[in-house]
């Protein structure tokens, strides 16, 4: 605190280097499998994944968590490897197993030494067509998955999202988000099996890569790995009725420290004309350290540590939402920030310098983002999930740049609608359900 | 050496360094794949050096260090980073503070500007002081009071298995003593600890030595040298006999337990196989923790282990600890998970490990180095070694070591090791007790 010395003047910058998409193969293979390999990375290491069109969407109405159930099934090896055969070869190569998913994917997912790329890209392949899926598990994996269910119900972050969900999403999978304990308790072995073996085949699968790797070795070995492997007919989801309606849901939760709050409503998705300048609104709003919500209600108010924002999307679906934990003494007063912003971004356009600093900065991070082998690989994803091709990549940033401070006004007025914001409160409810009443109607669960 | 090893590229990485006038070291690793650079600078303090009365003051102080500087105002500091397309961040670790942006590779001698600035103090007020103590209490509600779990094992832990105050103490902080931070502690952490000698500049990615070694020359070098502060006295007395500790998680639906050893010191070849024995035990589903626990007897579905909580095992200084956690059901007690845990053990202890499991687990430290390399923010986790070996070892080229410091250590040092370091003797076991279903319980009783 006792330096003076003097610090030169802020320097003025050059030119920026253009980012360059990495190369890229894709295919579609003689079995129908689907393959996206990017050469990126300066160590010899690639990331895979096994991308399978099947998730919770495609789940009966109580079957919420039989894909999680699936995917510990997955763990427990294939035709030609049994649960520590599989993980042993995966060690060898530097790599273990990972297995998780979304609404409409299931994603078997290694990292491995790149010499190893083709012979893990195997693996993946033939796990996904000849699960072991053993009955004799069955106890032991349900049991893991009670126990889970068990621990999510104590978080909060998970009641928060469970409940704005089923507010959201009532009648679709989308909304169920917590399993009921009596059908999670009598899942099977053969459930599991039925519900891969219904959804998954070659023409319903992308192997995808990034890394330092040799793609002609991986694509043969996918070739050989996927081939004969029948893609059945899928009858495609049901498109969710997503309900934008004013409400306060609260869900008690007694002594507890903060109030978790989340307050959202339904937008256009990935692809909709105004998505890019509704990806900047958010930013803007409070999908980034600098935006106006966080600077409000963390670093002018101090009433929660980790304020954000996000634009979450389906095929033909999403919303926006805004997550905070506050402490319970200022449950309100947050409400009233938060919604606040909503409404002065909805009052004024931004100011142009405000926008361009954002446009910057989503422009600059989906740059750093392709600049790493996940990152890529979400991205690969995200165009998958949304039927986007990689002109959709090649476009981003300049479509990013030329969303006005107008766009960013006009998508918060027709998408952030106060009478279609859905509110979530977590929290006690001795301290805060009665300060609730003036956002809307409360109701309970 | 092994199979697994011979084949595989070895981990190197460019390294240039130099040393200001003032004592701050420079570190750079050029790599263009990508326009885009990593810049961090790390402080040699963390949460082992607070001052007694003042837990959690290193972390606070990180937060402060976001609040303004001679010639940032509150929060201009974040808004150039975004504004010029990057993003920034800062954390707080047992020996070190680290502040980073990874940024476009053209506005490189921005971020040097940004950090130099930062590096002549925090220009707070009281108001941001209060503004930033009330965001910390709010983040150590959401990730310890307001969840299940959520100070275990690493506070818990900490607390019970070291008896050096440095060491044990609560680094996230009590709320007396967060309120008990004054604008005085802030003037004098800063003077005693953040001294351009007590610290590393590191840069990777699309960057040339030449360039960042002359910015840093620039914007650094005015900075007065200051004395660097003493060395920290962070020494643990042996641990003669096992401990065993029990604590009620109220939040917890199910119960859970740790067990922790005590490591061998930082850069000997023992602790070099502990890394190793740590792989083979508790590292991905081949290991021998997981085959036994979770595929075998389903007492978890996970064992979850590794050497440093806030971490790993290349970013901190010793004392640390090797410490596994499951977490299990009720009808399971920690006295039969233990049993089970002991045969692996043990069987380690007097066999060592079969070359198998050995081999993977070379190869697993090193994918494990690349995956760092390799990770979410570009440049970070190689920008993360390169400080860590600089200011604990003095050298930061000493990360194209590791490859051949794993492949040092014989089958027969590994089974010493175990032998060794992985006996009752050296450990702690820390059962956590369900709060929340002995809660569910009673309610129903009632």
């Amino acid at each position: 605190m006792t330096v003076e010395a003097t610090l030169p003047p802020r320097p003025i910058l050059g030119t920026p280097r253009p980012t360059v998409l990495a190369p890229r193969r894709r295919e579609v293979l003689a079995s129908g499998m689907s393959t996206a390999l990017v050469q990126s990375g300066s160590v010899p290491i690639v990331a895979l994944r096994l991308v399978v069109d099947v998730g919770s969407a495609h789940l009966q109405p109580g079957q919420a968590w039989l894909d999680r159930l699936l995917h510990d099934f997955l763990r427990e090896g294939s035709a030609t490897h049994d649960r520590a055969a599989f993980a042993d070869a995966l060690a060898a190569m530097g790599g273990s197993l990972d297995v998780d998913g979304d609404e409409h994917t299931t994603v078997l997912r290694t990292q491995v030494l790149a010499e190893h790329a083709a012979e893990a890209a195997s693996m993946l392949i033939g796990l996904a067509r000849t699960p072991r899926i053993p009955a004799e598990e069955t106890a032991r994996l349900v049991a893991d998955q009670q126990r889970w269910a068990e621990i999510v119900a104590q978080e909060p972050a998970w009641r928060a999202h469970a409940t704005f969900r089923a507010s959201l999403y009532r009648g679709h999978p989308y909304g169920t988000v917590l399993p009921q304990a009596e059908t999670l308790a009598a899942f099977t072995a053969a459930d599991a099996r039925a519900f891969w073996e219904r959804h998954t085949g070659a023409g319903r699968a992308t192997l995808m890569a990034a890394g330092k790797f040799d793609a002609g070795a991986v694509t043969e070995a996918a070739a050989r790995a996927s081939d004969g492997w029948a893609t059945p007919e899928v009858a495609s989801v049901q498109p969710a009725h997503v309900s934008g309606s004013r409400v306060v849901r609260f869900v008690a939760r007694p002594g507890s420290e903060q109030t978790t709050l989340r307050v959202g409503a339904p937008v256009p998705p990935p692809g909709h004309g105004d998505y890019i300048a509704l990806e900047v609104a958010n930013s803007l709003l409070g999908g980034s350290f600098n935006s106006r919500i966080t600077q409000n209600i963390r670093e002018q108010k101090g009433y929660t540590y980790s304020p954000s924002s996000q634009i979450s999307t389906r095929p033909r679906d999403a919303y926006w939402v805004e997550a905070a934990d506050v402490t319970t003494a200022v449950t309100a007063p947050a409400l009233d920030e938060i919604l606040g912003e909503i409404d002065r971004l909805r009052a004024d356009a931004p100011p142009e310098a405000e926008v361009l600093g954002i446009t910057n900065y989503v422009a600059g991070i989906s740059a750093i983002r392709g600049a790493t082998l996940n990152g890529l690989l979400d991205h690969l994803e995200f165009l998958a999930l949304h039927g986007l091709d990689d002109t959709y990549t090649a476009m981003y940033e300049a479509r990013v740049r030329s969303v006005t401070p107008a766009d960013v006004w006009r998508v918060t007025r027709d998408y952030l609608r106060p009478e279609r914001l859905t509110i979530v409160a977590v929290g006690d409810a001795e301290a805060v359900r009665g300060d609730l009443g003036r956002f809307g109607v409360v109701v309970d669960g | 050496m092994t199979s697994g090893l011979d084949t595989a590229a070895s981990f190197q990485v460019p390294v240039a360094r130099m040393t200001l006038a003032n004592g701050l070291r420079v570190v750079v690793s050029a790599e263009h794949s990508a326009p885009v650079v990593c810049v961090a600078v790390y402080y040699g303090v963390g949460m082992r050096l607070e001052p007694r009365g003042r837990t959690g003051f290193a972390h606070l102080f990180e937060h402060l260090m976001f609040q303004g500087s001679p010639q940032m105002a509150k929060m201009e500091l974040v808004g150039l980073v975004q504004a010029n397309g990057g993003l920034l961040n800062g954390s707080t670790r047992t020996d070190f503070t680290n502040y980073f942006e990874v940024m476009p590779s053209h506005t490189l001698e921005l971020a040097l500007w940004m950090e130099a600035d930062r590096m002549r103090g925090p220009v707070i007020t009281q108001a941001e002081l209060d503004n930033q103590r009330d965001v910390v209490k709010n983040e150590i509600r959401v990730n310890v009071l307001n969840r299940p779990y959520g100070s275990f094992p690493w506070i818990d832990m900490q607390e019970r298995a070291y008896t050096n105050w440095h060491n044990a103490h609560n680094g996230y902080g009590d709320m007396v003593d967060l309120d008990a931070a004054s604008m005085a502690d802030v003037r004098a952490f800063f003077d005693a600890y953040y001294s351009p000698a007590n610290a590393a500049l590191v840069v990777v990615g699309d960057a040339e030595p030449a360039e960042v070694f002359e910015m840093a020359q620039r914007y650094f070098e005015g900075i007065p040298a200051a004395p660097t502060p003493p060395q920290a006295q962070i020494e643990e007395p042996p641990q003669e006999e096992e401990k065993r500790f029990t604590r009620v998680d109220p939040l917890a639906p199910t119960p859970a337990i740790a067990i922790a050893y005590h490591t061998p010191p930082a850069g000997t070849p023992e602790y070099y196989a502990l890394g190793l024995l740590h792989e083979a035990l508790a590292e991905g589903d081949d290991a021998l923790l997981h085959a036994e626990l979770v595929s075998k007897r389903g007492y978890a579905s996970e064992v979850d282990g590794g050497i440093n909580f806030l971490g790993h095992m290349h970013n901190a200084r010793t004392p640390l600890l090797w410490c596994v956690t499951l977490v299990h059901d009720a009808e399971v007690t920690a006295d039969a998970i233990l049993e089970a845990f002991d045969a692996v053990i043990e069987g380690v202890r007097e066999r060592g490990l079969d070359s198998g499991a050995l081999a993977r687990s070379r190869t697993k430290a090193r994918a494990s180095l690349f995956n760092t390399v390799a990770g979410y923010i570009p440049g970070f986790g190689l920008a993360d070694l390169l400080a860590s070996f600089e200011l604990i070892e003095g050298d930061a080229s000493r990360v194209n070591d590791l490859d051949a410091r794993f492949a040092a250590v014989t089958p027969e040092l590994v089974a010493q090791v175990a032998h060794d370091y992985l006996k009752r003797e050296n450990r702690v076991i820390l059962e956590l007790h369900a709060g929340a279903a002995v809660a569910a319980e009673s309610e129903a009783a009632s």
